[in-house]
């Protein structure tokens, strides 16, 4: 199969990206979005709380952006993994539906959003039970599946999510003993402590950090203490605190398993792909965007860059086109001046 | 009711139990496995170095020294014979002294005394091309190109399911507590339930003192329980150490190495600290700090970032020093395989040989099987997607379109794959079950995004509700309810 523009990813940054580019001129049969979950949307799908631009839900903007791109025409691809990426551009992907399908694109674009960081960088002692899980995880069981993956929490890290995830337990009912960041301030804006935590009485303790967790079988309690200024445990406020699961945020990185087997360089400060201005990576014509080429601070921005790369993947195109025509051309005449002698 | 006969029962499915099952099942005779975990290689099997040694680090003349060489010149037939991921990717001790270069002169006097072959003393220039990460003050190295690496519980699964393909019946959550004699045979009790065998074979790790005063019998040594903790770094970082790396070892043991693993991953550890509880598998942090170190000593620059989890394994040390493998004086017919500290993974398909011997001895009659499996399962050897040619993915997909479902992203896992390993002979009904045989969550997210994928399909091919999947036993649901 050949296509002209593949995006990788139906998260908001890849409908923006796809609606950019067919608005700069990409005619929309020759964009193909690709995406591996059973729904297009990407993480907007588990945000049932708002926020999202004109304080939309996170679940009505992605609807919003999935209108307007099947709207014109985009060609969008539910249950399709793309398995890898070649520097010739060519896509290995897997669907159920379709099988296993070469795609060569013109050119690609790298919308695969981000992974939360897992807990090993946080080195807690104690053993490995069960209650122990992201903050994605825990939104995603009880936003998309209904079922509480603890009744008495404890809340580590201070992204947004830590926050949102920490209101959402306490309006199912459940109980959430405090939210603890190791660091001296939260990582997300100040503004969420004042809309998820201080309206449910939920504790925000800064320079605190889980230190052991209890339990074999199923968590059964956790320490947390205090941290001095180098980062390390003060003994003596250590702290014993019963709980049924722990919930961790500790930050996110670009989802960039693609992009490094397919060679390109990945930043090690940002751990993304390195780019140009236009984001165009160390392969020429593949372009990275969103949470996959950099953790954004909200989705205004990420929806900002996007609309950017829709554009610039569309002026290379209109490039890429005219040096054919061009090349063609010269061709033409010179094979018609060869015909002449 | 008639409690069920068997000709064997091994207690204990590590790699000790797990192996002994799998030789035996080319015999025809009725073997039984009983297990106290809810799956396979619940004990020091489950983790641990993941080394096959090549054999220098034991004593001349024990029975360590030559279980090691044997077992480690077997684990390639086997691992092929079953599709179980191992490589001969060599071993180096370095040195940073000059009594360190002695130590390692005696090392390899010693494994050449112990039947190793290749071993080499290596000099700085040789190593540095070897190894360009190593630090800069490692002289020399005692390389041993026949070690290798293997994952340990990946072995134990496809030996347990082998032999339970050739008949083998496991039986999990059945911790022993009682044996009775009743004429020939030995009734083997957990609780309520019984089954009964001429023959037992005591595989039972850290526990194999306690199986021993169920008979009466007393071991003559001592099992001390010995915690090792271990990191696991992103396969980013897996190009680390081509080789397992250890430092010169002193009174305290092998020390702490820096090795790649079979799955692409570095793997950092163990230290060696005596603990109260045997089933104390939990990480600390000073622990990890002293592993840390540790590994700095091997690699200067390693990225300790990228850590992506740290775990820790029990070891069987027994106060002899020495494996201990005989049938019980007092009661016959009642094999002991006891003390199995390392290199008891790399041991492993000698260790089970030696047990045959015994059984022979001791008056099992052992014929050849007529209709035998020599694969993983009776459909081969159950390879996963990730592992698979590209001709091989297409005809998986064609024929299952579940192995187009991706299921972790970051360790390549699709449904179908894990589909397969609910349904092979020893189920994989837990989350964890289905996270060691397919991989599933073991990477770079540690499973945020697929555990509960993999909840999902346990639920609905074993037809329960969500919230009733466990992690790994009985006491550990994912989940606590609906919400409001
Ligand atoms: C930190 C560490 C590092 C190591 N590194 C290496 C290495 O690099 N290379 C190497 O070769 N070896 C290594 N080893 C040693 C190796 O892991 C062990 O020798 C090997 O796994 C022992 O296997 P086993 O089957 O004898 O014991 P186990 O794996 O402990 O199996 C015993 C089983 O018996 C079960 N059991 C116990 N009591 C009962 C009961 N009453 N009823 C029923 N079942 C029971 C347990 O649940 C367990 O599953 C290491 C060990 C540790 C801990």
């Amino acid at each position: 199969m050949k296509k002209k523009l593949v995006i990788i990813g139906s998260g908001p940054s890849g409908l923006v990206c796809g609606i950019s580019a067919a608005k700069n001129g990409v005619e929309p049969k020759d964009i193909l979005i690709l995406e591996r979950e059973k729904e297009l949307g990407g993480t907007l799908n588990q945000c049932i709380h708002n926020g999202f631009m004109e304080n939309l839900t996170g679940t009505e903007l992605a609807s919003n952006l999935i209108k307007a791109a099947k709207g014109m025409g985009i060609e969008c691809m539910t249950n399709a993994c793309v398995l890898s990426l070649s520097k010739d551009k060519v896509l290995t992907v897997i669907s159920p539906e379709s099988g296993y399908l070469k795609i060569q694109a013109e050119a690609v674009i790298l919308a695969t959003g981000c992974r939360e960081q897992s807990r090993g960088v946080l080195s807690i002692g104690g053993a490995r039970p069960a209650g122990v899980l992201s903050a994605g995880a825990a939104q995603r069981y009880i936003n998309l599946k209904g079922y509480m993956p603890g009744r008495k929490t404890v809340v580590v890290g201070s992204t947004e999510i830590a926050f949102i995830i920490a209101r959402r337990i306490k309006i199912e009912g459940g109980t959430v003993i405090c939210v603890c960041e190791p660091k001296g301030a939260p990582l997300a804006d100040k503004k969420y402590i004042k809309e998820c935590l201080t309206p449910f009485n939920i504790p925000f303790r800064t320079m605190h950090n889980v230190t052991k967790i209890y339990g074999k079988e199923r968590i059964e309690a956790v320490e947390i203490c205090q941290l001095d200024k180098k980062g390390k445990p003060i003994k003596k406020t250590k702290e014993k605190i019963e709980c049924d699961s722990l919930v961790y945020s500790c930050g996110y990185t670009p989802d960039v398993d693609i992009a490094i087997e397919a060679g390109m360089v990945i930043k090690r400060d940002t751990k993304g792909p390195r780019t140009k201005r236009n984001n165009e990576t160390t392969i020429s014509g593949v372009f990275a965007s969103g949470n996959a080429h950099i953790i954004h601070k909200s989705i205004d921005k990420i929806i900002k860059e996007s609309a950017g790369v829709g554009i610039n993947v569309a002026k290379f195109l209109q490039r890429q086109a005219n040096e054919l025509k061009e090349k063609e051309n010269e061709d033409s005449a010179h094979n018609d001046s060869e015909d002449k002698e | 009711m008639s409690t069920k006969a068997y000709d064997v029962v091994i207690i204990g499915a590590g790699i000790t139990g797990t192996m002994t099952a799998f030789q035996l099942a080319k015999y025809s005779i009725k073997t039984a496995v009983v297990e106290a975990g809810i799956d396979v290689a619940s004990g020091s099997t489950r983790a641990n170095s993941a080394i096959v040694h090549a054999g220098y680090d034991a004593k001349e003349g024990t029975l360590k020294a030559l279980l090691n060489v044997k077992g480690c010149e077997m684990m390639s037939q086997i691992t092929t014979q079953l599709g179980v991921h191992y490589k001969k990717c060599g071993s180096l001790v370095i040195g940073f002294n000059n009594r360190d270069l002695e130590e390692l002169e005696r090392l390899k006097t010693r494994g050449e005394t112990n039947g190793v072959k290749g071993l080499r003393i290596i000099k700085r220039a040789e190593l540095a091309k070897m190894e360009p990460n190593v630090s800069k003050d490692a002289k020399f190295a005692l390389y041993a190109p026949s070690a290798g690496i293997v994952c340990p519980y990946d072995l134990a699964y496809a030996v347990a399911e082998n032999s339970a393909s050739n008949g083998t019946d496991y039986y999990f959550e059945y911790k022993v507590d009682k044996i009775e004699r009743d004429g020939e045979y030995y009734v083997v009790c957990s609780e309520d339930k019984a089954i009964k065998a001429k023959y037992v074979i005591n595989a039972a790790g850290c526990y194999a003192d306690e199986i021993a005063k169920l008979i009466n019998d007393d071991l003559p040594f001592e099992i001390i329980p010995r915690r090792g903790e271990y990191m696991l770094l992103d396969k980013c970082e897996g190009k680390t150490a081509k080789h397992t790396i250890f430092v010169t070892p002193n009174e305290k043991g092998k020390g702490i190495l820096v090795s790649p693993t079979v799955d692409g991953n570095t793997i950092v550890g163990p230290n060696a600290n005596i603990v109260d509880s045997k089933a104390d598998t939990g990480v600390t942090e000073e622990g990890l700090d002293e592993i840390a170190n540790g590994a700095r000593r091997i690699v200067p620059q390693i990225n300790l970032k990228a850590v992506i989890t740290t775990f820790a394994g029990v070891r069987p040390t027994p106060t002899s020093g020495d494996f201990y493998i005989q049938e019980s004086e007092k009661c016959k017919g009642f094999i002991h395989a006891a003390g199995i500290e390392s290199p008891g993974l790399a041991s492993a398909p000698a260790v089970s040989e030696y047990v045959i011997d015994i059984l022979k001895k001791a008056g099992a009659k052992l014929n050849k099987k007529r209709k035998y499996i020599a694969t993983r399962t009776k459909d081969g050897n159950c390879k996963l997607f990730y592992d698979m040619t590209e001709a091989e993915r297409r005809k998986a997909i064609k024929e299952d379109p579940r192995y187009a479902i991706m299921v972790c992203r970051c360790e390549t896992v699709t449904e179908g794959d894990v589909v397969n390993a609910i349904h092979r002979p020893i189920s994989a009904h837990t989350v964890d079950m289905v996270k060691r045989r397919t991989r599933a969550g073991m990477g770079r997210c540690q499973g945020s995004h697929c555990r509960e994928k993999v909840a999902e399909i346990i639920a609905r091919e074993l037809n329960i509700d969500i919230s009733e999947v466990l992690k790994f036993s009985s006491n550990s649901k994912l989940l606590m309810g609906k919400t409001k």
